[in-house]
């Protein structure tokens, strides 16, 4: 990783350069993004929120050029010179008119967003058969506390909190492709787990078991953050998310599970945080 | 003012000094004790806003000016001060800034007079309201000089980081009994003015001649009563869970293994915290409804409609709640629904808005400043709504949420358009305030000012949430996503800083205005309401001698009998139309009426 660009009024291009430089020479660190757009989209259906949030955003344009040109309009043409109509707009006429322009925009805008979030949502965000179906699925734990993010693969066994289980602090390594059912809580406050190039998050709260899933189309690394406010050090709260290909994310699995057995100390409770995995 | 024996039946006004300034019954010098004790809220609020700016431009550079606050790290801003000066910042400007200044300050001062009534119904209450909201004040100053420092949970006070776990100290603690006193003090202003609304109107002052102004104050009373309790509630078994070792909220730590339910928490606070958003617009949508008619010297058009829209989204904010925790981990079934009731809160805001623009249509517009800040309400509010369109569906949600793009929808509305609606009111109503008037001149630019940097400073919001930008981030740029985004967050901070610099034209014009302004005219908008026709600037004591008797609507401009009769394009809520066809003046009286 590298340092922060941009702190304390350093000459942030230059750290932004370097930075890319680094990350490019070592294929490992982060990009940046530049422009002021969307972050990029490295995930299987993260296209779906863009197209919507654009569709959107072009609609609201329409509508929003159309109620500045109207006002600016009334306002320099039907000014002081203008001799103001005598109409309390309820007649018949009027009040079918306001209701037919707002049931339209209605219809189309709210529809559109209606329609298609609720696709998306069955179809991908919140379709868990789906996920759950898939015998490639990786399932991950992930337990947040003031300011990391803990992750917990179950190892060999398939099985979570038992002693092959692999434990990686605010360090997340996936394989390309297949899709990641989390699930996910907090030991102390409200924390969020957010991949903003994934456009997704989730809050993990204590005292309950949360889950989403996400897949990724590429590799790289890109950054995981925490969306929730969880005190004084929240911005700090920050992990990387590691997308490597299935074969070298096979090979560090069975290594990392082998170590963890060979480390495995049944007396530390603490250690021992993960849950068997839950069937909503 | 002129002295007269005051009317049978009438306290006369008191004489001492502590009895006629300090604690009043009288709903005109509660409204100015709001008045004033809102905009110095309104003064901190802002610096804390302009501290925040300064460390998203300036990270980790002392502070200009404020940096003597925070002697003990040089004048640079840590972590733990952020978080308390964003936590402040939301919770002063909410209930120490806005509310006072929209509810406290022109709820009492427009319902009696605007419904020609001589006082509220209650006004002891109303004293006991204010006086109230002073204890919350006090309070919540106090709650900076304690150890720890003031409360740092966000103004959303999300358990369990506002219990003892997240946030210990007696700052948090302070804070949260504040909400609750300042919470008791909105329940008493929001019986006072339910009990006035239904009570105390003038013969002939139907609902449907109510001043819109009227309706919207009258449904944010009702919003108040009914949901204020549950933050009360909230904040009281937060307080338990703080104080008292009770366990409400806390679940799951690793020190304490408590047994209750963290969502619980946002249950109840957005229960209240929905209908607050539009607690603070509705008064806002209430004086531009008003204001822009009275500007357009045409009647507001479809006047059913906008109370129609006003009261299905009264209804509707108490049942749109959940958007906000929709990635709590809430049903989805539930989710969904409550993404279709947030849907269609959209359509009664399109009516108010299609109602705004038809009055302005063929129209005889005249800019004063309450009309441009009136227009300038619409302009933020309408950018305010439509951006919310994505905040209100899930799927869209899932990467907006919790971003810059909320904080920059939000501001939008309930901050933009609840101040600049705020101001149209200020400017609107202070000659008949303080029968003084302020600099026009002065009064134009503050309004430039300010509504061209408040749209860039939350446009420039909406643009860091759009590129990913998560909220309350004390460095955004850690994370290396956010990098290239310093250079957007330091020109948002500009404008900031622009708009704050701004104000200060508004500060001079108002105290010129009380103290030298010129002497204000009975009527000088020339429309027809209550107070500008038959009340004279400042009211007197009683307001209203006898009970006006109405007969028409507010916004009966432009008609053609009145003016071949009175030569005017206006005409008062309570005057008859004279030496003419009694047909005429019942085509004038039924087109007020429909």
């Amino acid at each position: 990783m590298k340092g922060i660009a941009g702190m304390g009024g350093s000459p942030r291009w230059t750290g932004c350069a370097i930075g890319f430089l680094l990350s490019t020479a070592a294929g490992a660190a982060v990009q940046p993004e530049s422009g002021l757009g969307l972050p990029r989209d490295v995930s299987q259906n993260g296209h779906l929120v863009d197209w919507l949030m654009n569709i959107t955003s072009v609609f609201n344009l329409i509508l929003f050029t159309i109620m500045c040109v109207w006002m600016a309009w009334a306002c320099l043409k039907h000014n002081r010179q203008h001799p103001a109509e005598y109409d309390h707009g309820n007649s018949k006429h009027s009040v079918t008119i306001a209701l037919a322009i707002s049931a339209f925009i209605f219809a189309v805008v709210d529809g559109n967003l209606f329609v298609n979030s609720i696709n998306d949502l069955d179809r991908e965000y919140w379709n868990f058969e789906k996920v759950a179906a898939n015998p490639r699925t990786v399932r991950l734990e992930i337990n947040a506390h003031q300011w990391a993010w803990d992750a917990r693969y179950a190892g060999p066994d398939g099985k979570f909190n038992t002693e092959d289980d692999i434990v990686t602090w605010n360090e997340i390594k996936i394989p390309v492709g297949v899709p990641i059912y989390v699930e996910l809580t907090s030991t102390d406050v409200i924390h969020s787990f957010y991949l903003p190039n994934f456009r997704t998050k989730m809050d993990a709260v204590p005292g309950q078991v949360n889950r989403f899933w996400f897949q990724a189309k590429e590799g790289g690394d890109f950054d995981i953050g925490c969306a929730q406010h969880c005190g004084t050090h929240h911005y700090k709260m920050k992990a990387l998310l590691s997308v490597v290909s299935p074969e070298e994310f096979s090979t560090w699995q069975a290594n990392a599970s082998a170590t963890a057995k060979r480390a495995f100390d049944p007396e530390d409770k603490v250690a021992h945080w993960g849950w068997d995995w839950k069937e909503f | 003012m002129h002295e007269e024996s005051h009317p049978a039946g009438v306290h006369p006004e008191p004489s001492g000094f502590i009895a006629k300034y300090i604690f009043s019954t009288d709903h005109k010098v509660i409204a100015k004790q709001f008045l004033w004790a809102g905009l110095i809220f309104l003064a901190v609020g802002g610096s804390l806003a302009m501290m925040i700016r300064w460390q998203w431009a300036f990270p980790g550079r002392p502070v200009p000016l404020f940096g003597m606050f925070l002697a003990r790290s040089g004048g640079v801003i840590t972590p733990a001060t952020y978080q308390s000066i964003f936590t402040m910042h939301g919770l002063i400007m909410i209930f120490f800034a806005i509310t006072p200044v929209m509810i406290g300050c022109f709820g009492n001062f427009t319902i009696p007079l605007l419904i020609g009534a001589q006082d509220m119904a209650f006004p002891k209450l109303n004293m006991l309201s204010f006086w109230t909201f002073v204890i919350s004040l006090v309070l919540i100053v106090a709650s900076f000089f304690v150890q720890l420092g003031t409360a740092g949970a966000g103004w959303t006070t999300y358990a369990p980081l506002s219990t003892g776990i997240g946030t210990p100290g007696a700052g948090q603690t302070l804070v949260v009994a504040a909400i609750f006193v300042t919470g008791a003090a909105t329940i008493m202003g929001g019986i006072n003015y339910v009990t006035t609304v239904i009570r105390l109107r003038a013969p002939g002052m139907t609902y449907m001649r109510m001043p819109l102004t009227v309706w919207g104050l009258w449904l944010t009373a009702i919003l108040n009563v009914l949901f204020v309790p549950v933050l009360g509630a909230a904040a009281l078994l937060l307080i338990l869970d703080r104080s008292f070792g009770t366990q409400f909220f806390i679940a799951g730590a690793a020190g304490v293994k408590g047994g209750g339910d963290p969502i619980l928490f946002q249950h109840l606070f957005w229960i209240f915290g929905h209908p607050e958003v539009y607690i603070l617009i509705l008064p806002a949508w209430g004086f531009i409804s008003d204001i822009i008619p009275f500007f357009a010297r045409k009647p507001a058009y479809w006047y059913r409609g906008s109370v129609f829209a006003m009261v299905l989204v009264t209804i509707l904010s108490a049942v749109v709640y959940g958007h906000h925790m929709f990635l709590t981990g809430m049903n989805p079934l539930l989710g969904k629904g409550f993404m279709t009731l947030t849907l269609i809160i959209s359509v009664p805001a399109e009516i108010l808005f299609l109602n705004w623009l038809h009055t302005l249509w063929k129209g005889s517009n005249r800019f004063p400043s309450p009309m441009l800040f009136a227009l300038g309400t619409v302009f933020v509010f309408g950018l305010g709504g439509l951006t919310g369109l994505y905040l209100g569906t899930i799927a869209t949600d899932l990467y907006l949420h919790d971003t810059m793009w909320v904080v920059g929808h939000f501001h939008l509305t309930m901050a933009a358009a609840a101040f600049l609606g705020s101001f149209s009111a200020i400017y609107f109503w202070f000659p008949k305030m303080f029968g003084r008037q302020m600099n026009e001149g002065l009064a134009k630019l503050h309004f430039w000012t300010s509504v061209v940097f408040i749209t860039l400073v939350f446009c420039g919001q909406l643009v860091a949430g759009y590129a990913g930008q998560q909220r309350r981030l004390f460095i955004p740029y850690q994370y290396t996503f956010l990098q290239h985004l310093l250079p957007l967050n330091r020109w948002t901070s500009y404008f900031a800083f622009a708009l704050g610099i701004s104000q200060f034209v508004f500060v001079y014009n108002f105290f010129r205005g009380v103290f030298a302004g010129e002497k204000a005219e009975q009527n000088p908008w020339q429309v027809g309401t209550l107070e500008w026709t038959l009340c004279s600037s400042p009211p007197p004591h009683y307001n209203y001698a006898t009970a006006p008797v109405v007969v028409r609507g507010p916004h009966e401009f432009a008609n053609p009998e009145v003016k071949k009769v009175l030569g005017r394009d206006w005409i008062g809520q309570a005057e008859e139309l004279p030496k003419f066809s009694a047909a005429a003046v019942k085509s004038a009286a039924r087109g007020a009426k429909d």
